[in-house]
């Protein structure tokens, strides 16, 4: 069921009021390939975008990040802590990603409550992108059960059909919270949907489920006992042959969480930020541990540690998979490694 | 008591020198925490009593070969600065080619007056402490270096390859354009800049590990369609490997 629909400039002119009181982060143009980037006006947006090479999770979960300042002095060592907490808007955002910031939701706030994280996502308004179709050849993004999104973003809009009257895109928008619903309607955008929208709804949603392939043979459910099988597999070995450990599956993923932290100090050496940074498991000093020990030392490990990460341990720990299918992994590799491949091989063996 | 730092020369262009005088932004707060007591492209006077020595250049003559000897005897520690004085650098390109081919055409009738010798790293003559790669070094790389050395900690290169920094900038991959980088098998730490401005990495910061460089022969040969000389050519060029074949 729709709870609105508008014409695409009536979309912009939503973000455009966003823009009033949020940074605005959505697809651009640049190099031939879209990115998630800032704007300060929505028609600088490319709403028409297939994917973006990049995930929006450094908006989120920046690169690099200031998590405290500190000072030494005759008052001894003091910090305090750096939030970002001024309001943005994540515009364009398709489901693979949308699952993904369901995911980080979920690793900031269980275990470790992530104040860095989290008050940049308290701050977040997501205006996702349905895919009609497959963006690029290659994701797997059905098999994890993540080319859809029901939940994640405060609207969700789905291209609906063309109704022959308008040339205009026009779109099927479902709310996804309250802030959602509560911008759109005060706003007053777009129309309330008519028995024809969601016929039309109905109609995109049939044609999407028989648009996505199948890409594996066990979907995400089955992977975990997939793997299980597979710890001894020869592949690992066979495949990581080839991997450079260059880590550009890691840097990105949209659900790679991991970060290294460190200190960067001012000129006077008396003060400085602690900061934070992307990691990755492939990375070879990744695992390395006090005495210079590194515990994963080979690349067939750090291989097998990934793709486990991915399609099972974070699964049996947050109940969704850590992989969302968008393959930014595979388009990424140096090596051309692929872990759908990877998945089919080991699908074949057992 | 300040540390006391010498930088010097060897066959370079001095560039890397120069990168220290262009750190003009912080040169007073470094000046504030070091003494400089030996800098021929910064200063007139001269002292040999010597905590921190800077070079940058190759050992590439005879006579380079005497002063890199001295100054490791007058240094209590010695950093070798930018690519050549690392790995050679440019300067190790004439060790591919004909002795009497390259004095000719670089030298001329008056060849005989400039003896030369392969190019090499410090780290082929002397024991070297510290490296700090790059053509030219990075200048913030040289200041963390002097932050960590000023306050006692632990100096470590950073351990991953250039395309962890290009994925933390969001650059765009430049092998989704078919253009071969050598940003995998090369030392990160430059911040990527090259591929930043679409140019593909040349490896001058060195091969970040022998794993990495063994991928990338068995990647050229089984799933690029490139000429492998090329490559060579590209790893040879700021003296990162100097092997006649990829392993």
């Amino acid at each position: 069921m729709l709870d609105r629909v508008v014409s695409q400039s009536q979309l912009l002119a939503l973000v455009d009021e966003l823009a009033l009181s949020r940074r605005i982060v959505g697809p651009v143009r640049r190099s031939d390939r879209h990115f998630y980037g800032p704007v300060d006006r929505a028609d600088k947006l490319d709403l028409d975008f297939k994917y973006c090479v990049y995930s929006p999770k450094a908006a989120l979960f920046p690169a690099d990040q200031t998590l405290f300042e500190f000072q030494t002095g005759p008052d001894g060592f003091q910090t305090s802590p750096v939030y970002d907490e001024s309001p943005l808007a994540l515009v364009g955002v398709h489901p693979c990603d949308i699952n993904a910031i369901r995911l980080l939701d979920r690793v900031f706030s269980n275990t470790n409550i992530d104040e860095h994280y989290l008050s940049r996502r308290r701050q977040t308004f997501i205006v996702g992108i349905d895919c009609p179709t497959p963006c690029t050849s290659g994701v797997f993004c059905r098999d994890m059960k993540a080319n859809e999104a029901r939940e994640g973003a405060d609207i969700m809009c789905s291209p609906l059909p063309p109704n022959g009257v308008s040339d205009d895109v026009r779109y099927g928008v479902v709310f996804g919270t309250d802030a959602g619903r509560e911008f759109v309607l005060y706003s007053h955008a777009g129309d309330p949907p008519t028995v024809d929208d969601e016929r039309a709804s109905e109609r995109y949603i049939s044609d999407k489920a028989r648009a996505f392939p199948q890409s594996i043979p066990y979907d995400v459910d089955a992977l975990p006992e997939l793997l299980e099988r597979s710890y001894d597999s020869l592949l690992w070995e066979a495949t990581a042959r080839r991997c450079y450990s260059c880590g550009s599956c890691n840097l990105s993923c949209p659900t790679c969480y991991c970060f290294n932290t460190y200190d960067r100090l001012e000129m006077t050496l008396t003060s400085g930020t602690r900061q934070r940074e992307w990691d990755g498991c492939q990375l070879r000093s990744f695992a390395v541990v006090a005495g210079d020990h590194n515990f994963r030392a080979k690349a067939a490990a750090r291989l097998r540690h990934r793709i486990y990460r991915k399609a099972k341990w974070v699964k049996e720990r947050e109940g969704v998979a850590g992989c969302v299918g968008c393959a930014r992994c595979d388009r990424a590799c140096t090596a051309k490694i692929s872990s759908v491949e990877i998945y089919n091989q080991l699908a074949e063996e057992v | 008591m300040k540390p006391r730092i010498a930088i010097f020369s060897l066959t370079s262009c001095e560039g890397c020198s120069l990168a220290i005088l262009e750190l003009e932004d912080c040169l007073l707060d470094i000046l504030g925490a070091v003494e400089i007591v030996n800098f021929r492209e910064g200063m007139t006077e001269r002292s040999w009593d010597i905590d921190i020595g800077f070079v940058d250049g190759a050992v590439s003559t005879p006579e380079d070969m005497k002063e890199i000897e001295h100054f490791r005897e007058c240094s209590k520690v010695l950093v070798a600065i930018g690519a050549c004085a690392t790995h050679g650098g440019l300067n190790t390109l004439k060790n591919y080619q004909d002795e009497s081919d390259y004095r000719k055409y670089v030298y001329g009738d008056q060849a005989a007056r400039f003896p030369t010798i392969p190019a090499q790293p410090l780290s082929g003559v002397v024991d070297v402490d510290y490296q700090l790669p790059g053509c030219p070094m990075v200048k913030e790389e040289f200041l963390e270096f002097v932050k960590v050395v000023l306050t006692g900690r632990t100096w470590h290169l950073p351990e991953d390859p250039v395309c962890v920094e290009c994925k933390r900038n969001g650059t765009l991959c430049l092998y989704e354009k078919g253009i071969m980088c050598l940003g995998p098998v090369t030392r990160a730490g430059c911040n990527a800049i090259c591929p930043s401005y679409g140019a593909k990495c040349e490896g001058c910061r060195g091969v970040v590990h022998d794993e990495a460089l063994k991928a990338a022969g068995i990647n050229l040969r089984e799933q690029y369609d490139v000429d492998l000389q090329d490559v060579l050519a590209d790893l040879r060029m700021f003296g990162a490997y100097q092997e006649k074949t990829l392993p």
